[in-house]
């Protein structure tokens, strides 16, 4: 049986603040579309023209997806599944972007119908 | 019927984004002629009309910065070439003309010409060589991501070209939707990375269908454990990221996140398949890529059935209107089992994305009518699993 090596990328790949592309804007824009349907005290704070760069932008996206699919936070209890991810000291990079004012955002129905 | 066939039992689609054929691909032509990729010859004229060839200079991050155009009129003048004519003969010559577009760097807009060397992409073009690879395998529009993963779900963007949120069109269902409301019913996921990449299929199908959805790693647990459903829908990781676990860098390759991430993801779905031996029988894996990124490729999409919806030219924003009569630019497709003869290459019959959903619809439920004219008439691909007794050759990737 063949093995074929795959070499990882570098740590300098990674760099989260890198501008957004415009994938990761137009998944802001759906998220904020989902995010206004929700319950107000679930939306959050965050006003998406200031997420310029591409770890605000994912901080945002968490936010969304944790209110939208809340089982995707399960841990895995799968040690194998784990042992790929290289180790870190944790997560950093508080997003820039949460506005002191933001603008006028749609109340959910549940509200309107009180 | 085939034992492959008959031993089927999942469909796993992963769906990496925005590179075209001829970028990750179009070097192995040197190796198997059969395989239509580069000579070496092929080129674009640049804004000054001098010859840019294609050149395998490619790299894995740092070049195609900024990230080129792949919307609708960008992917239009890429395709035309700016030929106004009626009727247009797609002549693939304006790549270099589109991305100079972006900087008015004359010699920064060839790289949109590079192509990988195939020691660069190790899994990749191992899975196209020791499995098989599709010659004419076309995203479905000749546009963005949004659109194009919609036919991967939908069989239809509904009449989108670009990246706006789309509505869904009754009696139009995701082939999830589908598989779920089936009688029996059969069961179908979409797995994306992690809460912090998410999905792109926010606002139809995780804002209204959350059950449908599981993350990467629920995927690596199910196929360890036998319970990956029957049809499986895999998203890369989209953005750099830190989490609990550590620094996840982006794996999609889109422009500019790094390749080599993306090749190291594709193998972690192959292995997590092929470490289950019961799993590794029974599933047809396809990676297949969204779109072309506004990267060159030599052949000229063709002509497609209609799917009965018109992008006006306000939406496509080329003065004409879209009759969705005409693919994409041409993908990496290569799909992966142990019953597929090594070393095939699938000519002579065109894909794209809408094959995705009318091979899994037609395998898992047979005869279904509410589909778009253009899923119906799709190629499906599943034929390929032909082989009469299982392989025991298949390699595996050791990451590092």
């Amino acid at each position: 049986m063949t093995v074929i090596k795959v070499p990882k990328p570098p740590k300098s790949a990674m760099n989260p603040d890198r501008p957004a592309s415009s994938l990761l804007k137009t998944q802001i824009l759906h998220m904020q579309e989902a995010e206004f349907r929700l319950p107000v005290q679930q939306q959050t704070n965050i006003y998406i023209n200031r997420i310029k760069t591409e770890r605000e932008a994912a901080e945002y996206i968490r936010q969304v997806t944790a209110q939208l699919h809340p089982e995707g936070a399960t841990l895995v209890t799968d040690i194998a599944a784990m042992a790929e991810r290289p180790p870190h000291p944790g997560r950093k990079g508080k997003i820039r972007a949460a506005g002191k004012t933001k603008p006028t955002r749609k109340v959910s129905a549940k509200r309107k119908k009180g | 019927m085939p034992p492959g066939i008959d031993s089927l039992k999942h469909i796993v689609v992963l769906m990496m984004e925005n590179r075209s054929f001829d970028h990750m691909l179009g070097a192995l032509k040197a190796k198997d002629p059969r395989i239509d990729g580069l000579t070496g010859n092929e080129s674009n004229p640049d804004a000054a009309g001098a010859v840019v060839k294609v050149q395998a200079l490619a790299e894995f991050q740092g070049q195609l910065d900024p990230d080129p155009d792949h919307h609708f009129p960008g992917v239009d003048l890429q395709i035309f070439n700016g030929d106004n004519g009626n009727p247009r003969v797609p002549n693939m010559q304006g790549f270099v003309r589109s991305y100079f577009q972006q900087q008015h760097d004359a010699q920064h807009a060839q790289k949109i010409m590079y192509y990988f060397t195939p020691d660069k992409l190790p899994v990749l073009t191992t899975l196209a060589t020791e499995f098989s690879v599709f010659n004419r395998w076309f995203c479905s529009i000749p546009g963005p991501t949004i659109c194009n993963r919609a036919f991967a779900h939908y069989g239809t963007s509904f009449g989108q070209v670009g990246m706006n949120i789309f509505e869904i069109r009754v009696p139009i269902k995701s082939v999830y939707e589908r598989l779920d409301q089936a009688n029996p019913r059969r069961t179908a996921k979409i797995y994306y990375f992690d809460q912090t990449s998410s999905t792109m299929e926010i606002v139809n199908l995780l804002q209204h269908q959350p059950q449908l959805f599981g993350t990467f790693d629920q995927f690596l647990a199910d196929c360890k454990q036998g319970r990956l459903p029957d049809y499986s829908f895999v998203e890369p990781n989209y953005n750099d990221h830190d989490s609990d676990s550590g620094a996840l860098i982006a794996s999609d390759q889109h422009p500019d996140h790094h390749v080599q991430a993306g090749e190291l993801f594709i193998a972690q779905v192959y292995n997590a398949i092929k470490q289950n031996p019961d799993l590794w029988s029974s599933t047809a894996l396809l990676v297949v890529y969204d779109e072309h990124g506004g990267i060159y490729d030599h052949v000229p999409p063709p002509a497609c059935t209609p799917d009965g919806f018109v992008a006006q030219p306000n939406d496509t924003g080329t003065g004409r209107a879209f009759a969705f009569d005409r693919l994409g630019v041409r993908v990496p497709a290569v799909l992966v089992s142990p019953w597929i003869p090594k070393g095939t290459v699938v000519d002579g019959r065109i894909f794209e994305h809408a094959s995705i959903p009318a091979t899994a619809t037609n395998f898992f439920l047979g005869s279904y009518d509410q589909r778009t004219p253009r899923e119906k008439s799709a190629e499906t691909f599943l034929d390929l699993l032909s082989l009469s007794t299982i392989r025991t050759d298949a390699p595996e990737f050791q990451v590092d």
